[in-house]
């Protein structure tokens, strides 16, 4: 529980830097953090069901604190998450580059993602290709804070008291007797 | 066993919470379309505590952006004062010669006695926060409820329309602004009448659709509001016409704007404490929790 609201704690400190800091940047370039900590949170934490309280908690206050239809972020966010744990699981995302990579190519889903919900809940208003172009300077802004958001978000669920915090998800089980 | 069922809670958790952000998501649609409250009871403290946090978080930046720009940007400002002074010297003159005139006409006083009819009141409130997601454009307000503030209500700046109230807790609003897409404002050119809808199109600002083809909008054309959605007072500034793109076989034509309010640099704005006619109508299921009488009404 104590790591838990403690990273309730950072997901809402989270969302109030970048609100406060999207007053003074072009929302295309201010880095997503309520999205990179969630991913960060798939990448580094081994509670799946802490993730998945936290990543729904974050994405729902991202909908009370946005234009966005209440449950729109909450559905992305756990989307997120879940893709960081499986690429986590199947993908070799310990250094700096892999992750960035890889949150360049999740915020594009996200975006897509949100668009098709956009559209499909209110029709003439999606996301249209010039958000489409905004999308790069967006996606290359999460690419550059993600190492440093998946990194410090380790080294914070570690103090919290996670002994395993920062560390691969292996599927250590044996699938057989050794002899 | 344990992981095999560790496995199955896992699974249903997340079918659970997709579940009831898909619910949300339906009901809100739902109350945006209908009125109503458009936030549970819980949810409203914590935009009632986002606001101070807001605030804490911002005023590192407040202070760096005040020290920039009343100490470091002031290299033109002396041939800027010198500008402006000729320009409110000509606009003394042209305002004198005006109201000779409407003196002589004997208009004065009819257009005083209308002002005192149209005479809205309105709450300054500052904005603590922007839009959480690059892909809306909403701000956040230290003014809610207990101030008078309810959804519905337009939210404008000195320059012009800034947006609309969606929803409120006690001491906070959360306010769509004309450059969301989900914004549309019933407008008309200032100079030849012609109507059309504005409409928000993100970081690219705003454009004026569906004005008919042939309709008379040229380039430096002010757009305000028409008044007619029964959303917006008539007559506030939305933009300055552009560009206007041909419409080739279209029956209607399409023009960009430049928004009359800089977004970039907003902070204070203020709330008309009085909604339009459509607005009143779908929100006023929602008053009767807000308690707040409504100024004007």
């Amino acid at each position: 529980m104590k790591r838990i609201f403690g990273l309730l704690g950072l997901g809402a400190m989270a969302l109030t830097l970048q609100g406060a800091v999207a007053s003074f940047l072009p929302a295309r370039f201010c880095p997503d953090l309520g999205f990179l900590l969630v991913v960060a949170l798939g990448l580094c934490w081994r509670s799946a069901v802490g993730g998945v309280c936290v990543a729904g908690a974050i994405g729902y206050t991202s909908d009370l604190l946005s234009g966005s239809l209440l449950g729109q972020h909450a559905l992305l966010r756990l989307t997120a998450y879940a893709v960081a744990r499986f690429g986590n699981r199947h993908l070799n995302l310990r250094g700096a580059l892999p992750q960035a990579i890889f949150v360049a190519v999740l915020t594009c889903a996200n975006a897509f993602a949100m668009a098709l919900l956009t559209s499909f809940f209110s029709p003439g208003t999606g996301v249209g290709m010039a958000a489409v172009r905004e999308l790069l300077p967006q996606a290359v802004a999460n690419a550059l804070f993600a190492p440093l958001v998946a990194s410090g978000t380790a080294r914070i669920v570690a103090r919290l008291g996670d002994e395993d915090g920062g560390q691969r998800l292996l599927p250590l089980t044996p699938r057989g007797r050794i002899a | 066993m344990g992981e095999f069922r560790s496995r199955i809670a896992f699974s249903l958790l997340i079918a659970a919470l997709v579940a009831v952000a898909t619910i949300s998501m339906v009901v809100d649609r739902r109350a945006r379309l209908t009125g109503g409250s458009l936030l549970p009871g819980w949810t409203r403290v914590v935009l009632d505590a986002a606001v101070p946090l807001q605030k804490m978080v911002a005023l590192p930046f407040d202070v760096a952006r005040d020290a920039w720009t009343r100490y470091v940007a002031l290299i033109d400002v002396a041939d800027q004062n010198q500008t402006l002074r000729s320009q409110l010297a000509e606009l003394r003159e042209d305002n004198l010669q005006l109201r000779e005139a409407l003196v002589a006409s004997g208009r004065l006083e009819r257009i005083a006695e209308m002002r005192d009819d149209f005479d809205v009141p309105m709450r300054p409130a500052e904005l603590v926060g922007v839009d959480v997601s690059p892909w809306f454009r909403s701000v956040l307000l230290d003014r809610g409820q207990t101030d008078g503030v309810l959804s519905g209500m337009p939210v404008i700046s000195e320059d012009g329309l800034v947006g609309l109230v969606t929803a409120t807790s006690s001491r906070a609003a959360k306010s769509m602004t004309v450059l969301d897409r989900q914004s549309a404002v019933d407008a008309t050119v200032q100079r030849s009448r012609s109507r059309g809808i504005v409409r928000g199109r993100g970081s690219e600002g705003i454009v004026f659709e569906f004005v008919a083809r042939g309709a008379d909008v040229a380039v430096g054309d002010l757009v305000i509001t028409s008044g007619l959605g029964g959303v917006y007072p008539k007559g506030l500034r939305i933009g300055r016409v552009t560009a206007v793109s041909d419409p080739g076989a279209k029956l209607v034509q399409t023009a960009s704007l430049e928004p009359a309010v800089d977004f970039g640099r907003l902070e204070q704005v203020f709330v008309i404490l009085r909604r339009g006619p459509t607005m009143d109508l779908l929100y006023r299921a929602e008053d009767g929790d807000a308690a707040p009488a409504r100024p004007g009404s």
